[in-house]
């Protein structure tokens, strides 16, 4: 254990003395963390564009009821409502104002909105006051006078006849929207809910069902406080694997390796020192990580005794793989290219910058596979929501990674040449 | 005289290349020996394999006893070894990077002792980074040094340095020979080990081509000592023919070579006798004389065989 010492307190020295490798070590995360607080959780707007053509025009001007549904779909509060002119061609328009900020989501209300609103309302009206006299004569015929029932009968034909005389087709909308528009079926979603309230309204219903909102933690978090378990694990992932594969590959380019190898020093030692100076290395950066958000944009996490055990587990388990990395391939760029290929991507694919659930289904399974993505719901369950009880699936997870990739380093770290 | 090191029909062989071709060598308490030859004659393979960093092939090599192939642990805790293209932790001190090693032997030695024995005590302060490329090697040296080790491998230790560092990394090595330390030695320069072995073994091709004391590989292979008489004539040849072993007459005068330096000597004495209007020097024959003889060609600064 004093060797392992010996080598972890000489690398940590050693980083400390890098002016350069401390500057990049905090860089890298310090702007992931700004970029995407700022991008997902900044002051920008978070309404959707919704461009509208109005066709139901009556003297030159736009009925009450097309004008009552656009203030509803407004104060959804989703939509940042655009007025287009009814003369203009969707697609040609489309063509000619590319836009990249927005996507392009049209809406045409047709012509005869209004008209044929009230007049589908009112048929359902009818409809519903024939079912109510058609179930009273089935239930209530025993309790009723004869003259009562020839009146209902009565009325039924006078309210059939009316029916008969209304149009039947109902208004339809049509929302024009791009294949590519990955947020279309949440805002079809919206605007369907908006249409069947608008609906209930229009024959005097109410909606039965309502929703209320509310936070789903109880606790004032901002947007860096969600992104923080993501940040920390991604962060601690590419420092293991980029950082560690990059260290060990120069160490031994350099000599360091066989000049260790030289002495008594058991290449187990030399293993765990480095593994216990990376991760180090994660605590002082991840602490670093969190006191930056505190300071800059209010982050309320501070990890309990389960979050850094986790942080401790994942730490260890990707620099292992970094060690194994930096064991087996000999070139030093070849170590980094291989390094920077598998850490990126499973930095995107795991979820840890986002939902999983917004990726296409077979990258959600691979995800499944990524041990990163362990890393960070385990620490999200455990820092966001409280529940360290969830996070054992990340523990077994990484601690598996760390055994078996500890065994494989001590198997390819050649401290002899055959 | 007690075997520090013996070696039997050793061999390396990496797929089709054949590093060490069953040398056979001893090396003896309290001498600098030293493997010679060009880049890639097995020097480095050999010394590597008697510091348990490579496993040989076949044959057998012990080292204070120990066997390479079953004692790694024994033999890494008496040696000191400074690998070749000596490198360590840049951006620690003189003082960090020879405690580092202190402890991983788990040893408690006279820090400053060391450094100040090879020179280095003033730099003690200093990153490794910031040192020149002799003082880099001194502070190698140390490190080997620093458990106090019987046997000293220096592989290469004065490659790529300047004529001045070289010599002063020379007088170091010497001072580890009269600190009682056995030294095994690297290079590729012969005036370096004819400077400081006390035997050799000159290494082509992974063979030992021919091993003793550097006197008697010179006196057997040195082509003998040469006395050139700038404006030598026809009396200066007659004298030659007589006591020389060879005599050679040439646009620059007249050369006789003599086997040892009192023929030299006497032949000198001789041809001042005849008047003080001649012009002679002697050339001794060297290391370098050595290996052309038995090499056929030079080594040139970088080590490639010319």
């Amino acid at each position: 254990m004093k060797r392992v010492y010996a080598i972890f307190s000489a690398l940590l020295k050693s980083w400390l003395r890098s002016k350069t490798g401390i500057f990049f070590s905090f860089l890298f995360p310090v702007m992931l963390l700004i970029i995407f607080s700022t991008v997902f959780g900044g002051g920008g707007s978070s309404q959707y564009v919704l461009f509208v053509q109005n066709f139901d025009v009556q003297d030159d001007a736009p009925t009450n009821l097309s004008t009552a549904f656009i203030g509803a779909l407004e104060a959804t509060d989703t939509f940042d409502i655009r007025h287009l002119d009814t003369t203009v061609d969707i697609k040609t328009y489309v063509r000619e104002n590319p836009s990249f900020s927005f996507r392009y989501r049209v809406l045409q209300i047709p012509h005869g909105f209004e008209e044929k609103s009230l007049s589908k309302s009112m048929s359902v009206r009818i409809d519903v006051v024939m079912d109510t006299l058609t179930i009273m004569e089935q239930q209530y015929a025993a309790y009723m006078e004869e003259a009562d029932l020839q009146q209902v009968e009565k009325g039924k034909a006078l309210l059939t006849r009316l029916e008969g005389t209304l149009p039947t087709e109902p208004p339809v909308i049509l929302l024009v929207t791009d294949e590519q528009d990955m947020a279309a079926p949440a805002l079809t979603g919206i605007i369907y809910g908006v249409a069947n309230s608008f609906s209930n309204n229009l024959i005097g219903t109410e909606d039965i069902v309502t929703i209320t909102g509310e936070p789903l933690e109880q606790r004032t978090l901002k947007v860096a406080d969600y992104f923080l378990p993501g940040f920390i694990a991604a962060f601690i992932m590419t420092n293991g694997i980029i950082g560690a594969t990059s260290t060990i590959s120069e160490y031994r380019r350099d000599g360091q390796v066989k000049r260790m190898a030289a002495t008594p020093l058991p290449k187990i030692s030399w293993i765990l020192g480095n593994i216990l100076q990376q991760t180090v290395l994660a605590f002082i950066l991840t602490g670093v990580m969190i006191i930056l958000g505190w300071v800059i944009f209010g982050v309320r996490l501070i990890p309990n005794v389960y979050a850094l055990l986790l942080i401790l587990t994942g730490a260890v388990a990707f620099c292992s793989v970094g060690m194994v990395l930096g064991g087996v391939i000999k070139d030093v760029e070849a170590a980094n290219g291989a390094g920077n290929a598998i850490a990126f991507p499973m930095m995107f694919l795991s979820g840890a910058f986002w939902p999983i659930e917004q990726m296409p289904d077979y990258l959600q399974i691979v995800a499944k596979f990524l041990p990163l993505h362990y890393f960070h719901d385990g620490l999200l369950q455990i820092m966001v929501y409280k529940n360290p009880g969830q996070s054992l699936t990340g523990f077994v997870v990484l601690g598996t990674f760390a055994v078996v990739f500890i065994l494989v380093a001590l198997k390819v770290t050649k401290w002899k040449e055959l | 005289m007690e075997k520090v090191i013996e070696v039997e029909e050793l061999l390396k062989r990496y797929k089709n290349v054949v590093a060490v071709n069953g040398i056979s060598f001893d090396v003896y308490r309290g001498e600098i020996f030293s493997l010679v030859g060009p880049n890639a004659a097995g020097k480095t393979t050999t010394v590597e394999i008697l510091e348990c960093l490579r496993t040989p092939t076949s044959g057998s090599a012990t080292v204070l006893g120990f066997d390479v192939t079953t004692n790694e642990d024994a033999i890494k805790r008496r040696i000191g070894v400074m690998p070749q293209d000596f490198n360590t932790f840049e951006r620690l001190t003189v003082t960090e990077n020879v405690e580092l090693i202190a402890r991983i032997y788990n040893v408690k030695p006279d820090i400053e002792q060391v450094l100040r024995e090879l020179g280095v005590w003033e730099a003690r302060d200093r990153r490794f980074e910031a040192l020149s490329g002799g003082m880099k090697r001194r502070v190698g040296i140390s490190m080997a040094l620093v458990s106090d080790p019987e046997l000293l491998f220096l592989d290469e230790p004065t490659t790529g340095l300047d004529p001045q560092a070289r010599r002063e990394t020379w007088e170091v090595i010497r001072r580890l020979k009269k600190m009682g330390k056995t030294v095994v030695l690297t290079s590729h320069y012969m005036e370096e080990v004819e400077a400081l072995s006390d035997r050799a073994a000159v290494i082509v091709q992974g063979t030992i081509i021919a091993k003793d004391t550097v006197d008697v590989l010179i006196s057997q292979y040195g082509g003998g000592f040469k006395v050139n008489v700038a404006n030598g004539d026809k009396r200066i040849e007659e004298l030659f023919t007589q006591l020389a072993e060879t005599v050679i007459s040439h646009e620059k005068g007249v050369t006789g070579t003599f086997q040892t330096r009192q023929e030299a000597s006497k032949a000198l004495a001789s041809v001042y006798q005849l008047g003080d209007q001649y012009t002679v020097d002697i050339t001794e024959p060297s290391m370098d004389d050595v290996f052309s003889q038995l090499a056929g060609g030079r080594v040139d600064e970088r080590g490639e065989l010319v």
